[in-house]
């Protein structure tokens, strides 16, 4: 570790790929921890967002290579995860099963899919990318122009399907209807919500964006399919929902808090060193494989300052989550 | 609908699990048989080949069981803390944090003799995956912090400690090419049972009968199951639950730690993939087991097999992950079918179209 630390620091954070690179990584915790929002609120714990987010990436680059459009491959890899996500909504849902359980498996039947299914795609170029989107004179303001107003278009969609969820959520009946089911299934039921095509629902919208959120793995965050491409980006998703306190705001801020943290870690360590200056080098001298721990300590940390701040006080759960509603039960 | 209806049994029908497991052995077989054909392979061919490997003679028995030995300690992991009605989603964590202590103790001593290396690093490994559940346990204990999110949370650190060790402090500096640990003393190894299988198999049986008698006979497992379905009741008749809630975590750590250690001795060195997935894979064992010590040996031979066949189809094209898939499915046909055996089919008395009351949504 050479030169100053604060010449280090200003180094790192001034340089513009390290934010467009946050907003690459927030984008993709977002589009699948929205999803995963709106499930939970419907009263229904999805730990399937990790293999839902495999089953996207091999639909997604396999969808690019076959049509070369990557609007089409992103539309694909989401509706094949909305039936995917099935599995679990049918057995959680439908049949009842534990959450847990059904999502675990979900996860397991995820991974394993798109490891079987993308095989022959491992050494494949990819065939479709986005162009970039540049908003003219938005673009050349310093700071923002080249980060904020140059990112690609599926975070401006990202963005969107936030604050639609957000309105729906909060706005709308559909909304209430879905919060509701939430939060005591059999109240909604008695008053008149059909409280299992609504979680079916939820659980295949959430499947949608987990999907949304591997094809843009494959498609623009890190072209090209392999096994274990998704490394645990899932579970950060899942993470994401209780940082956020089930909220699109709050997910979104999150998101690219945790999309910081990922962004960085690679980028703390490039030492650039002046010729014939070895003491002239910035960078610090931490391992980037460690610092890739930071997201789940980080949610450790929270969930323990969150318990710890809301005792004697409501949960911010939905507190139906992880209930399955057996009508004759009721 | 068809004059029919569900009715919630009183009691699940006995056996009703074997039943489950047998319906979701066939549903994922059937399924895998679909994905085999749809990419050119014949199913038969290759469900044999699996069949063959895994179960045909002594030495694919030997393979069989010693896949078992993680599946079934991190099963039973996950049991112990299930039937109290904890998650522990950490066993692939501690499975690894269990191999990285017992490897730290064959560096600490590489000149001992087996017979005191070996209990050591069992030991280690021991108190390696009971470490790596103490802080969710304390948490949930002291705070009431979901266990869930947190043991699933510390197994992406120690996938990260582990490669962070192999990639830097543990790197041999003798290996050419990808970065691996050096190789454990020879006597390291644990003593061989028969053909490939060595005395880890025996060591895991050992423990899984020991927790399944103290599960169902003994105070403490009594314990277990009152605060498992009430925490008022538990309360009431003077068990601590943050007690109860601390040692099982940590206890259910401790068995998903003694799983890496056993890897150790029967793989020559620590790799970044040590656990394989079994920590997961354990997850579906206890589930399908319902929680009981008895139900997770079975199963878990019955996934080792499938694991061995998984390995051995890979020569013909099929990718091993086909063993993953077929153990999700089984799972899933099985949490279908326990429909079935929790709920009976009635006929619809005349009149009662409207009884909504007893009309299941399934």
């Amino acid at each position: 570790m050479n030169g100053s630390l604060i010449d280090s620091f200003v180094a790192i954070v001034t340089d513009i790929g390290l934010w467009v690179s946050i907003l690459e990584f927030g984008t993709l915790l977002y589009l699948a921890a929205l999803g995963e929002t709106i499930a939970e609120k419907s009263g229904v714990l999805n730990l399937g967002v990790e293999g839902m987010m495999a089953i996207g990436g091999v639909s997604a680059y396999w969808m690019a290579i076959e049509s070369g459009n990557p609007w089409a491959a992103l539309l694909f890899a989401a509706l094949a995860t909305a039936l995917f996500s099935m599995f679990h909504g049918v057995l959680s849902v439908v049949v009842g099963a534990d959450q847990v359980v059904s999502g675990l498996a979900l996860t397991i039947l995820g991974l394993g899919l798109a490891a079987f299914l993308g095989q022959d795609l491992v050494l494949q170029p990819p065939g479709a990318s986005f162009e970039p989107l540049t908003l003219g004179p938005l673009s050349d303001i310093p700071g923002v122009g080249p980060t904020v107003f140059s990112m690609g278009p599926v975070s401006w969609l990202a963005a969107a399907l936030g604050v639609a969820a957000w309105f729906v959520l909060t706005r709308t009946r559909a909304g209430l209807s879905l919060r509701a089911v939430g939060e005591s299934a059999a109240t909604a039921d008695a008053a008149g919500t059909r409280v299992v095509a609504t979680r079916l629902v939820s659980v295949g919208v959430g499947g949608a964006l987990a999907g949304a959120s591997g094809g843009y793995l494959t498609l623009v965050l890190a072209p090209g399919w392999n096994e274990g491409a998704t490394g645990g980006l899932g579970w950060i998703a899942v993470a994401l929902v209780i940082f956020g306190a089930w909220k699109p705001g709050r997910v979104l801020l999150g998101a690219l808090l945790f999309g910081g943290l990922l962004a960085l870690g690679p980028r703390l360590q490039t030492l650039r060193c002046q010729a014939d200056q070895e003491d002239a080098c910035i960078g610090f001298d931490v391992n980037p494989i460690l610092v890739s721990m930071l997201p789940y300590l980080l949610t450790i940390v929270v969930l323990v300052l969150l318990s710890i701040r809301s005792r004697n006080r409501p949960s911010l759960a939905p507190a139906a989550i992880g209930l399955a509603y057996r009508r004759e039960e009721r | 609908m068809f004059g029919l209806r569900l009715v919630r049994r009183e009691n699940p029908l006995p056996g009703g699990q074997v039943f489950a497991f047998m319906v979701g052995l066939i549903v994922a077989l059937a399924l895998g048989a679909v994905l085999l054909l749809l990419t050119d392979h014949d199913p038969i061919e290759i469900y044999s080949k699996m069949a063959d490997s895994s179960l045909g003679s002594p030495q694919a028995w030997s393979t069989t069981l010693t896949q078992a030995v993680p599946l079934g300690l991190a099963g039973l992991a996950v049991a112990v803390a299930g039937s109290m009605g904890l998650w522990n989603i950490g066993a692939e964590g501690q499975i690894i944090a269990g191999a990285i202590a017992g490897t730290w103790i064959a560096r600490l001593g590489p000149d001992l003799a087996g017979p005191v290396l070996i209990p050591l690093m069992l030991l280690a490994a021991v108190v390696g995956g009971g470490l790596l559940a103490l802080g969710p346990a304390l948490a949930r204990a002291h705070l009431g912090v979901n266990e869930i999110i947190t043991t699933l949370m510390l197994n992406e650190v120690a996938i990260r400690i582990v490669r962070y060790l192999v990639n830097g402090p543990w790197k041999d500096p003798t290996a050419v090419g990808f970065p691996v640990a050096p190789e454990l003393p020879e006597q390291a190894a644990l003593p061989t049972l028969f053909e490939r299988a060595n005395i880890g198999v025996l060591i895991a049986a050992a423990v899984v009968v020991v927790f399944g008698f103290f599960a169902a006979r003994s105070k403490w497992g009594y314990e277990l199951r009152v605060a498992g379905s009430s925490a008022q009741a538990a309360e009431y008749i003077g068990i601590s639950l943050r007690t109860k809630i601390l040692t099982v975590l940590v206890l259910s750590g401790a068995i998903a730690g003694l799983a890496g250690g056993l890897r150790l001795g029967s793989s020559s060195r620590i790799v970044e993939g040590i656990a394989e997935g079994w920590g997961f894979a354990g997850i579906i064992v206890a589930a399908l087991a319902l929680m009981r010590p008895s139900g997770v040996a079975v199963v878990a031979v019955a996934f080792g097999a499938l694991r061995v066949g998984g390995t051995a189809i890979k020569g013909q094209g099929v990718p091993a992950s086909i063993a993953d898939i077929i153990q999700a499915f089984v799972l899933m046909g099985a949490l279908g079918a326990a429909v079935f055996t929790t709920y009976s089919l009635a006929r619809r008395a005349p009149g009662s179209e409207n009884a909504s009351m007893v009309e299941a949504d399934a």
